[in-house]
């Protein structure tokens, strides 16, 4: 158990500053050498509505954002109506008061529930101590890192490096809000609250990454050379985080026109023979199946970047879900091959970004990452990358290069030769010595086309079979968690999950564990082709098979319905879809229940 | 930054740039005189079959690649254009030619074509214009005349035929031609241009469907062409001038006696193309060390 867990709160409106309050607690946090998570979420609009940025941090692994909160920072009358339900017994709310903001809260009703509250006037300091309303986040900031006890020094090191390109008067400016800020803290409030951050941690060689950037750092070391993508929220920032780096790697970022010419351009380029990558959204998504269908039946290595947005149509684009599982793996027209792969977590999208590139360089397909707009947008320190380490790994492509075969083997050197493992030599212009021609059409070996019922048959043989052993080939794309649990012993229930899921999942199995209940999970980070070999050998260790998912069909659920021998009265679904992930409460009182009816029955 | 193609030392025989596949064309096809040109064209100009890409999307001309020897992508209808463009990103080392059909690249592909032409990207894009659907049996295309009678427009096409030399000089290509599938001389003249052209060069081909269209026949364009640049003596970085031109053969729906006009309506080469000034940004933010590349990247994200 960690021996400190706190969460901080900001909420107000878009475009207040609320979104770096959270930024700025985090790093400051990390620079403690805390662990931190966090959640943020705001409306698809550019000004106004409601938006909250949630720190939490930690001296332990940090698996999700938390049931909820310990200082709410509300900055506005909406943000303390939102978050109302949600204040408990011991929870801190700071507010924009006593004078000056534009609510107060229900003192008396508060009381009684036992929440702390302190009045600091962010908006009148701001006003007119500092005479900048501007600075009405930095106050709030400040207050709050001097109420917790984070060293204010901190907070100054950000103001800096934010704000050093604006001037020495606007850094200024921010430093008055810091001792405006100080001052009023010490002079008026006395704190009756608990929460207090430790001093320091030894220092710990780790990056701060948000989920996107994850994404286009692991693209950058997996060696991408062209990326394309037309913006679309909540991938737009995979390619803003790219732009500036990949022209020191030789690289470049396009905008282009659409989606589907973001996916023509992918594979134009990987055809040529580099390393090529788009990002996007469920809409994207749709738009570029047909071409997803043309990279798998040329076999062009593709990686494709789903950050899931609620939908269907432009449904919530800053809202959090997992329902395009169907789309990535089945989206599109006939019978083609693809991989789909969902990180858990910050690292995983670097991790498995570069894992996306390995697997469809070494099967020569598309390769679908499947992650999502709370994890896009969730910042953690993860270990520095061992990039050197990564270099060495990374698969590259069977390209033939000219001078490497005999005069004898370039007469039986075919694009689509049939081999035992469906996996063909490739030909790229100005390297291979032997050109051809890449086609949607059906075709043989030699990439004519041919629509034969045998050559369908062996070429479509020859298709399937390069993901036939996927499963058996990357273990290490499946993560099992068993506990305590020994060999051959029974569990209560057995949980498979994806995605950001995964991570919160493993924070109510961890309680549930501590409570006695024997959990048995699987974490697939491919789940498409669905691993079915450890879906199956998870399932057989208990008689329920529980499946949380943050969409409303049952996705990964109904896969292991489809692609598995798993009984399907043993499967549970449990679904939201209302816009945010799970908390990790909601899945610990799922198996509770499930549990507690099983006995009764 | 000059990006120079990959070439051969010497001459390949035109007939080495064809692959060993028949073709599927019907026979009379215009097309075919495009293939023609193309393997004289890459042969004058000694491009390598082994550094050369032909992309296409989908139709009847849109199999080209299949026939050639040179490295060919058939991608999806309409998908040429940014095909190319992913092609031209990966190796700017590597011409590229797209091959493709009026329905192609102005119905379905028509969103990609202004804007791989305003940004300049130096590739060629022939268009082989039989004013109308041929593979899928007889459609009105965008350029198909007003009145033509397609299987679903068998009361005759309602809309105007769309000017794609206008389009293609709007749009900023900078290099627009016209030729004619019945004159392999001027087409492969045509093409080398084209080809030679630093930046965004679009070629029109009347290409004659002998099955379906009974309109824009051989026999139309016999006597009607009037060569541009020769006859007219037509300065090709007169804009003004090649688009007055350029609306020229549209006369012909009204007027019988109306001449089509071939040769380079516009070329300007006073643009740099889209890789050169990739190229240069590439150099100018090439890591001094290159040694240390990652570390740089990965302290902007260091506590």
């Amino acid at each position: 158990m960690a021996s400190f867990d706190l969460t901080v709160k900001y909420a107000g409106e878009g475009g207040e500053g609320v979104i770096s309050s959270g930024d700025f607690t985090m790093k400051a946090a990390a620079k403690m050498g805390y662990e931190v998570v966090t959640f943020k979420s705001f409306p698809a609009e550019i000004k106004g509505g409601y938006a909250l940025s949630q720190v939490r941090m930690s001296d332990e692994k940090i698996l999700s954002q938390g049931d909820g909160f310990d200082i709410l920072v509300a900055f506005n009358g909406e943000a303390y109506e939102v978050n109302k339900p949600l204040l408990r017994e011991g929870t801190v709310l700071i507010w924009d008061g006593p004078e000056g903001g534009d609510f107060e809260p229900e003192f008396e009703e508060l009381e009684k529930k036992g929440v702390i509250m302190y009045a600091v006037p962010m908006s009148q300091l701001a006003k007119k101590e500092v005479g900048a309303y501007i600075t009405k986040n930095v106050i709030a900031m400040a207050a709050t890192f001097e109420l917790i006890g984070m060293p204010i020094e901190l907070l100054k090191e950000e103001i800096v490096a934010k704000f050093s390109k604006k001037g020495q008067e606007v850094i200024d400016l921010n430093f008055k809000a810091i001792e405006v800020a100080q001052k009023y803290v010490k002079e008026n409030i006395k704190k009756v609250d608990p929460y207090k951050v430790p001093g320091p941690l030894p220092k710990k060689d780790v990056i701060i990454v948000e989920g996107n950037e994850a994404i286009a750092l692991g693209a950058l070391a997996a060696g991408v050379k062209v990326y394309a993508a037309y913006p679309i929220t909540p991938a737009t920032t995979v390619g803003n985080y790219l732009a500036p780096h990949i022209l020191k790697t030789g690289g470049y970022v396009y905008q282009a026109e659409d989606e589907i010419s973001s996916m023509a351009i992918v594979i134009g380029a990987s055809f040529s023979g580099v390393k090529a990558m788009t990002a996007t959204s469920g809409p994207g998504i749709s738009l570029m199946q047909e071409l997803i269908g043309l990279a798998s039946m040329t076999e062009i290595p593709a990686v494709i970047v789903d950050v899931q947005r609620g939908g269907p149509s432009t449904g919530m684009p800053t809202k959090h879900d997992q329902a395009d599982l169907f789309a990535a793996a089945l989206g599109g027209h006939g019978d083609d091959q693809r991989v789909v792969l969902a990180p858990t977590n910050v690292e995983e999208n670097f991790y498995l970004t570069v894992e996306a590139f390995n697997l469809s360089e070494r099967y020569q397909l598309p390769v679908l990452l499947l992650t999502d707009a709370s994890l896009s947008l969730r910042a953690e320190a993860i270990p520095t990358p061992d990039i050197n380490k990564i270099k060495e790994n990374l698969i590259e492509r069977p390209i033939v290069r000219k001078g490497e075969v005999s005069p004898e083997e370039l007469e039986n050197l075919f694009r689509y030769k049939i081999t035992d493992t469906g996996i063909s030599p490739f030909l790229a212009p100005g390297e291979s010595p032997k050109p051809y021609t890449a086609t949607g059409l059906e075709h043989g070996e030699n990439s004519y086309p041919r629509t034969t019922p045998k050559e369908r048959t062996e070429m479509m043989d020859k298709r399937f079979r390069k993901i036939k052993n996927i499963e058996d080939e990357n273990p290490h794309l499946v993560e099992w968690d068993l506990g305590d649990l020994q060999e051959g012993e029974k569990a209560d229930i057995t949980i498979i999950t994806w995605g950001l899921t995964a991570s919160i999942a493993k924070e109510a199995i961890q309680r549930l564990r501590n409570k006695g209940i024997k959990v048995a999970a699987l974490y697939p980070k491919l789940i498409y082709p669905l691993p079915a070999k450890a879906v199956e050998k998870a399932a057989s260790m208990s008689d329920i098979v529980l499946v949380p998912e943050a969409n409303y069909m049952g996705h990964l659920a109904k896969f292991i319905r489809m692609f598995s021998s798993v009984p399907a009265e043993k499967i549970v679904q449990y679904n939201i879809y209302r816009g945010e992930p799970f908390i990790p409460k909601e899945i610990e009182e799922k198996v509770e229940e499930i549990l507690g009816k099983k006995v009764q029955a | 930054m000059d990006i120079q193609y990959v070439r051969l030392e010497e001459k390949l025989p035109p007939r080495e740039y064809k692959s060993s596949l028949e073709s599927t064309w019907c026979p009379g096809c215009g097309d075919f005189g495009v293939v023609t040109a193309l393997t004289r064209a890459f042969s004058d100009e000694k491009l390598d079959p082994t550094a050369l890409s032909l992309v296409s999307g989908i139709g009847c001309s849109s199999r080209l690649p299949l026939w050639m020897n040179a490295f060919g992508l058939h991608s999806c209808h309409g998908r040429a254009v940014p095909a190319a463009v992913g092609a031209r990103l990966a190796k700017p080392e590597v011409p590229v030619i797209v091959t493709a059909g009026d329905g192609d690249l102005f119905s379905i592909g028509m969103e990609h074509f202004p804007h791989a032409a305003r940004r300049n990207f130096d590739m060629v894009v022939i268009s082989m214009d039989n004013r109308m659907y041929a593979l899928t049996k007889n459609q009105v295309s965008p350029t198909s005349r007003t009145g033509y009678k397609g299987s679903l427009t068998p009361y005759g096409n309602l809309d105007n035929p769309f000017n794609v030399i206008n389009f293609a000089i709007a749009s900023g290509a900078t290099f627009v031609a016209q030729t004619y599938a019945g004159n392999p001389k001027h087409m492969t003249e045509i093409i080398e241009a084209a080809i030679e052209h630093k930046g965004f060069a679009f070629v029109n081909i009347l290409s004659p469907c002998p099955t379906y269209n009974k309109l824009d026949t051989f026999k139309f364009y016999k006597g009607r062409l009037v060569d541009i640049n020769k006859e007219l003596g037509h300065d090709p970085s007169d804009k003004q001038k090649a688009m007055e031109l350029a609306e020229h053969d549209y006369d012909a729906d009204y007027n019988p006696d109306a001449k089509v006009p071939i040769g380079i309506f516009y070329k300007t080469e006073e643009i740099p193309t889209f890789e050169e000034k990739v190229e240069a940004l590439k150099e100018k933010y090439k890591p001094e060390n290159p040694e240390t590349v990652w570390d740089d990247i990965l302290s902007n994200y260091k506590v």
